[in-house]
Order: C-alpha cells, then sequence, then structure tokens
C-alpha cells in the first residue's frame, strides 16, 4: 500500500489551472508540476518561477566564440608574417569579423548546452507521469498528497472543473 | 516561440472560429498519407534534381571550362545563384527572430514555413561554391585544418570571412528552426500510432510542456532570436564585401552591405508568398495563415523594395558625384550595354510591381500576392546577375572586356538547385509541421485583447 499518491488534475481552461495552483499553495499537498500546451505567463507568475538560467551559458558560449575566432585568425596570420594588402599581420578590424561570427555560433551552442542541461533533455521517463492531452489543449496540474488524503485532493480537483487522474504512486 | 508579450493582427472572425484543437486537427491533418499526385510531382522534382547532378558529374569529370565563366568575367551564375539562395534563406530569420523581437503576432502563421526555407536555401547556397570550385574535392582547402604544409586560410579576406558567416548562419538557423519544432514534435507524437509515434517521441527529446521546461525554454528562444538577429544582418553583409572589398566598379562602395541587406529580405519575403500560397490553397490553411497574414507580407514587401530602390538611385548619384570616369561608365554601360534587358527586370520587377501593393485590392487578392511575388523573386534573381556580370566584363582595361553568357551545363545546374529547393520543401510540408501549433496557440490565448 503506497503511502503517497500524485494526482493530475487536467483542466481545459488556464484560468481554472492557475486558480488550482494558488489553492494548492495554500494547502498541505505539494505542487509537483504543471503540463501546459504552451507557455503561460500567468501560470509561470502563479508559479513565482525564477528566471532561467540559461543566458549564463549563451554568455559563455559567446566570450570563448570572441577569443576562438579572432585568435584563430591571428594565429593562422602569424604563421608566415606576410604583409597581405597592406594591412598588419594581425590586422584587428578583419579579424573581428571572424571573432563576431565565432561568438554568434558558440554562443548559439552555449544556449544549446545550456537547454539541454536545464531542461534535463533527452528524457523519456517524464513520459509515464504525463498525460498526452497536455500537448493539445489541456492544462495538468500534478500535486502529491499522503493516502489519507487522496480523496480529498481528487474532489479538489473536481471542485476546481479538473478531470482527475491518478498517475502514479509516489513522488513525481 | 513562446510569444506571450505580442500583439496579434490576425482577423478577429477567425480568432474567434479557432481553437486549440482546431489548431492541432488543421495541422495534423496535412500529416497525413499523401496521394498519387503528390509523389508525382516529387518524382518530378527529383528528376530535375538528377539532371542538375548529372551536369555537376559532368563539370567535375571535363573541366570547369564547360561552364560559361571566362577572362574577365570569372564568376558567373554559380555565384548568382549563391548570392540569390543566401538572400531568400534572410527572410526566415526576419520573420523568425526579428519580427519575434518586434512582438509582430502575425508573423506566427508563417514563421516555421519561413524558417524551413531559411534552411534549405542555405543549404542550396552552400552548394554553390563548391560547385564553382571546379575541382570540388579541394573543399577542404576552405577550412583551418592543421596540414604538414603549415598553410592556412588568409582570414584578411571576404571570402574566408564568407564560409565562416554562411557555416555558422547554416548551424544556426538549423538548430533554431529544430528548437523552436520541439514542443510540436511533441504534439505529433501524442497523436501518431505505430512507427511513426516512436520516431517523433525520440526527436521530441522527451518533451511534455512542463512549467521547468517552458521556463528554459522561453528564456533560451529569446536569446536563439537575439542572437540571430545581428548574425543576419551580418552575413549578407559579408556576403556584399565579397564585391565592395574589390576593386571593380559599381562593386567597390560602402552602400553594399545595407543594400544587399535589404535586398536579400526582399526576396526572401516574396519566396515566403510563392511557397505560402499554394500551401495554404492545398493544406486548407485558411483560417490560419489568412489574407491579413499575406497582407503584412506584401506591406513588408512595399518597404524593402523602397530600400532596395533608393539603392539603385544612390548608386547612379554616387557614380555621377564622384565624377569618377570609371563608375560613370559602368552605369551607363547597365541601362544600356549587354546586359541591359536584365538590368531592366531588375528595376521594374523589384521597384515598380511590388508598388502596386500600395493598392489594398491587390495586396488582398491572392492571385496578385503570388504573381508578384513570381515577378520579386525574377527581379532579384536578375539583380545579382546585374551585379556579378557587368562590373567584371567592363573592368578598368577596354582591351580586356569580355562578355559572359551561361551554359547549358550552367542552366541544368540551376534547374537542380530549384527542384532541390521545392523537393525538400515538398517532402518538409507532410512529415513535419508547416505551421506552429504552439505559437498559433498563442495567439489564440492571447485573443482579441492582443488584436491588432
Amino acid at each position: 500500500m503506497p503511502t503517497e499518491y500524485s494526482v493530475m488534475g487536467l483542466f481545459t481552461d488556464e484560468k481554472r489551472a492557475v486558480s488550482a495552483i494558488e489553492a494548492i499553495k495554500d494547502s498541505p499537498w505539494q505542487l509537483r508540476r504543471v503540463n501546459s500546451p504552451i507557455p503561460s505567463h500567468k501560470i509561470a507568475d502563479a508559479l513565482e518561477l525564477k528566471k532561467s538560467k540559461v543566458g549564463y551559458f549563451t554568455l559563455a558560449g559567446g566570450i570563448t566564440g570572441f577569443f576562438s575566432g579572432f585568435l584563430l585568425a591571428a594565429f593562422t596570420a602569424s604563421q608566415w608574417h606576410l604583409i597581405v594588402s597592406g594591412k598588419p599581420v594581425i590586422a584587428l578590424v578583419p579579424f573581428f569579423i571572424v571573432g563576431f561570427e565565432f561568438t554568434i555560433l558558440f554562443a548559439i551552442f552555449g544556449n544549446v548546452v545550456g537547454l539541454i542541461h536545464q531542461m534535463q533533455l533527452p528524457e523519456y521517463k517524464g513520459l509515464e507521469q504525463y498525460d498526452p492531452r497536455c500537448s493539445g489543449h489541456h492544462f495538468g496540474v500534478t500535486a502529491s498528497c499522503k493516502a489519507e488524503d487522496l480523496e480529498g485532493l481528487k474532489h479538489f480537483f473536481q471542485s476546481k472543473g479538473g478531470e482527475v487522474k491518478v498517475i502514479l504512486n509516489g513522488p513525481v | 516561440m513562446p510569444d506571450t508579450g505580442s500583439y496579434v493582427s490576425i482577423d478577429e472572425a477567425n480568432m474567434t472560429e479557432l481553437t486549440f484543437a482546431k489548431i492541432d486537427q488543421t495541422v495534423l491533418d496535412t500529416l497525413k498519407p499523401p496521394d498519387r499526385s503528390y509523389w508525382v510531382t516529387v518524382g518530378i522534382l527529383f528528376l530535375g534534381v538528377l539532371t542538375g547532378a548529372a551536369c555537376w558529374i559532368y563539370q567535375i569529370l571535363t573541366g570547369i571550362g564547360v561552364a560559361g565563366m571566362n577572362i574577365p568575367v570569372a564568376w558567373g551564375t554559380y555565384l548568382i545563384n549563391f548570392v540569390f539562395w543566401v538572400g531568400i534563406a534572410h527572410s526566415g530569420t526576419l520573420i523568425s527572430a526579428i519580427l519575434h523581437l518586434l512582438r509582430a503576432g502575425w508573423r506566427n502563421p508563417i514563421a516555421r514555413a519561413a524558417e524551413t526555407m531559411t534552411v534549405f536555401a542555405v543549404c542550396i547556397a552552400g552548394l554553390f561554391p563548391f560547385i564553382h570550385l571546379g575541382r570540388v574535392w579541394l573543399v577542404f582547402y576552405m577550412l583551418p585544418v592543421p596540414n604538414q604544409r603549415n598553410l592556412w586560410q588568409n582570414f584578411q579576406s571576404p571570402l574566408m570571412f564568407d564560409v565562416v558567416a554562411i557555416s555558422t548562419y547554416f548551424t544556426v538557423s538549423s538548430l533554431f528552426w529544430y528548437t523552436g519544432m520541439l514542443p510540436d514534435l511533441a504534439i505529433v507524437r501524442d497523436r501518431a500510432t505505430g512507427v511513426r509515434k516512436k520516431i517523433f517521441k525520440i526527436i521530441s527529446l522527451g518533451w511534455t510542456g512542463a512549467h521547468e521546461q517552458w521556463r528554459h525554454y522561453a528564456r533560451g528562444y529569446l536569446f536563439f532570436a537575439a542572437l540571430a538577429t545581428p548574425l543576419v544582418i551580418s552575413v549578407h553583409s559579408v556576403v556584399s564585401w565579397d564585391f565592395a572589398l574589390g576593386i571593380a566598379p559599381g562593386w567597390h562602395t560602402t552602400i553594399f552591405a545595407p543594400y544587399f541587406v535589404a535586398g536579400a529580405i526582399h526576396s526572401g519575403l516574396a519566396m515566403v508568398l510563392t511557397l505560402m500560397i499554394p500551401i495554404r490553397k492545398i493544406f486548407h490553411y485558411e483560417k490560419i495563415i489568412t489574407t491579413g497574414v499575406l497582407e503584412n507580407v506584401a506591406k513588408t514587401i512595399i518597404f524593402t523594395g523602397l530600400i532596395v530602390g533608393f539603392a539603385y538611385g544612390t548608386e547612379f548619384f554616387m557614380a555621377w558625384y564622384s565624377r569618377n570616369p570609371v563608375e560613370i561608365a559602368i552605369f551607363k554601360y547597365r541601362p544600356t550595354g549587354d546586359y541591359a534587358v536584365g538590368f531592366w527586370i531588375m528595376v521594374i520587377c523589384n521597384t515598380m510591381i511590388p508598388l502596386l501593393f500600395f493598392f489594398k485590392r491587390i495586396r488582398t487578392t491572392i492571385p496578385w500576392l503570388f504573381v508578384i511575388s513570381i515577378f520579386v523573386n525574377i527581379g532579384m534573381w536578375f539583380e545579382r546577375f546585374v551585379i556579378i556580370i557587368s562590373s567584371v566584363s567592363r573592368d578598368f582595361i577596354p582591351h580586356a572586356w569580355g562578355l559572359y553568357s551561361p551554359t547549358f551545363i550552367e542552366f541544368g545546374i540551376m534547374l537542380g538547385a530549384f527542384c532541390l529547393f521545392f523537393f525538400l520543401y515538398l517532402l518538409f510540408v507532410k512529415h513535419l509541421p508547416s505551421v506552429s501549433m504552439t505559437e498559433m496557440k498563442e495567439v489564440v490565448d492571447q485573443g482579441a485583447s492582443h488584436a491588432d
């Protein structure tokens, strides 16, 4: 007999989902996850989400990229010390252009690495605790409770206008 | 992609009709098994691709002399097509990144199609320097690969800027395209069965739309857009410097970078119309890609057409004002010389015909939109022809002047390139969601309160 249950309330209306989230915050139940078909500001505000740290990865990539590009051009030019078009061997303006392109490229690499790291993708186990309707037009609010509170949590979601789905024994 | 702050200019009547479920159904219906006419069209396009490939193989086996390029016109249709396809690629990023940052909600229905156009157009553009090389097996000389002779590229050359810029643009636009598609791939996964479900399960990376995923995704997408915006401007600026940093008359001018960027967006927007109008009809996207959306593209074409027209005029003014006899000669040559037909096609198609969009009746009539978009595409191809060919055919030394005309091999390769683009695009629209369902849902979610 499991001691803890996770229950998903499925709402067709964003406002009801937000209302359920607000109510769960003031309850003994633990809010676990919200699945939504769109990135909702209302849900994000209700959850009081912090700003993502993906940007630090992007910034690190960009800085690395600029120096990689500029230094690659400078290193290759310095191998023969040939004057081309009357410019210095280490020519700042053209090598800045190479540095700029590498900045964008590596910043995007950093961004992608940041997304993969922060979103923890690919991750296929999460699909077991997920309802496919959440990619369509349903908002899924998942909360966990003690075994003795299960009926209360189910009743709560129903009272908020949601459809109830017991998705897993134990925390998600 | 997460565009929750955007305003929307999609018809309110359609907005009230559209629901999340209807959007999903409309887009998922496009992924149903195609009928025979689809495969016949794909087959014809594939034949075109094979024709182009055969011409290229013939050129590799025989030598670059089978093309019409000569001294002094050493850059021919291969470089024209390279610039043309890079230009086509640009409006995809304009629509997906710049208009995203500007919160222009009308971009949402066409953003996916335009991004896809970008990816395929950059692929096609990237082929042409390979083809132009002649000895294509030496292509690695363009890459900074350590070698026993310690020979390296000259990074002071705009041609090397181009290698770096185009490679970056291809990588960034592909990653942007795939990342933007993740939530939609999950929608297809959740409605699919059998093998398709398995494939989409893998490529959607286990996306569930959990709040933690959206939190990072929204931020990451914003950075994608913010980085793609300066990139797109830099890429065609770099392409323009392939010419502007040379000394040929008509090329060596500071106006080239903004002129090329505006021209690129002009041609790309026209190609968006050329692609979206048939897709809209075939896949019954009328309620998603409304006339209002196409009208906004047309209005933007007026704007870019005016910039391009202004640039054409400025080139003539600068030649006259400089009193430089060589510059004056080349700008007299363009409208009256051997390539005058190309010049006037360029002027009429790019600057005059788009002015018809000032009339509301024309810019809201689908056949007019389609026909004018074709004219702009033709005009923009000829713009590159006029710029590239005329300047080098009439260089500084009159006894070294020469003419250029493409050969059948070049036409074959050009045909192959166009067929390859439409071939890839046809495969895309039947196998991946060609309209972003998630972004359309955002539009519906914001509703009339955000309407134009």
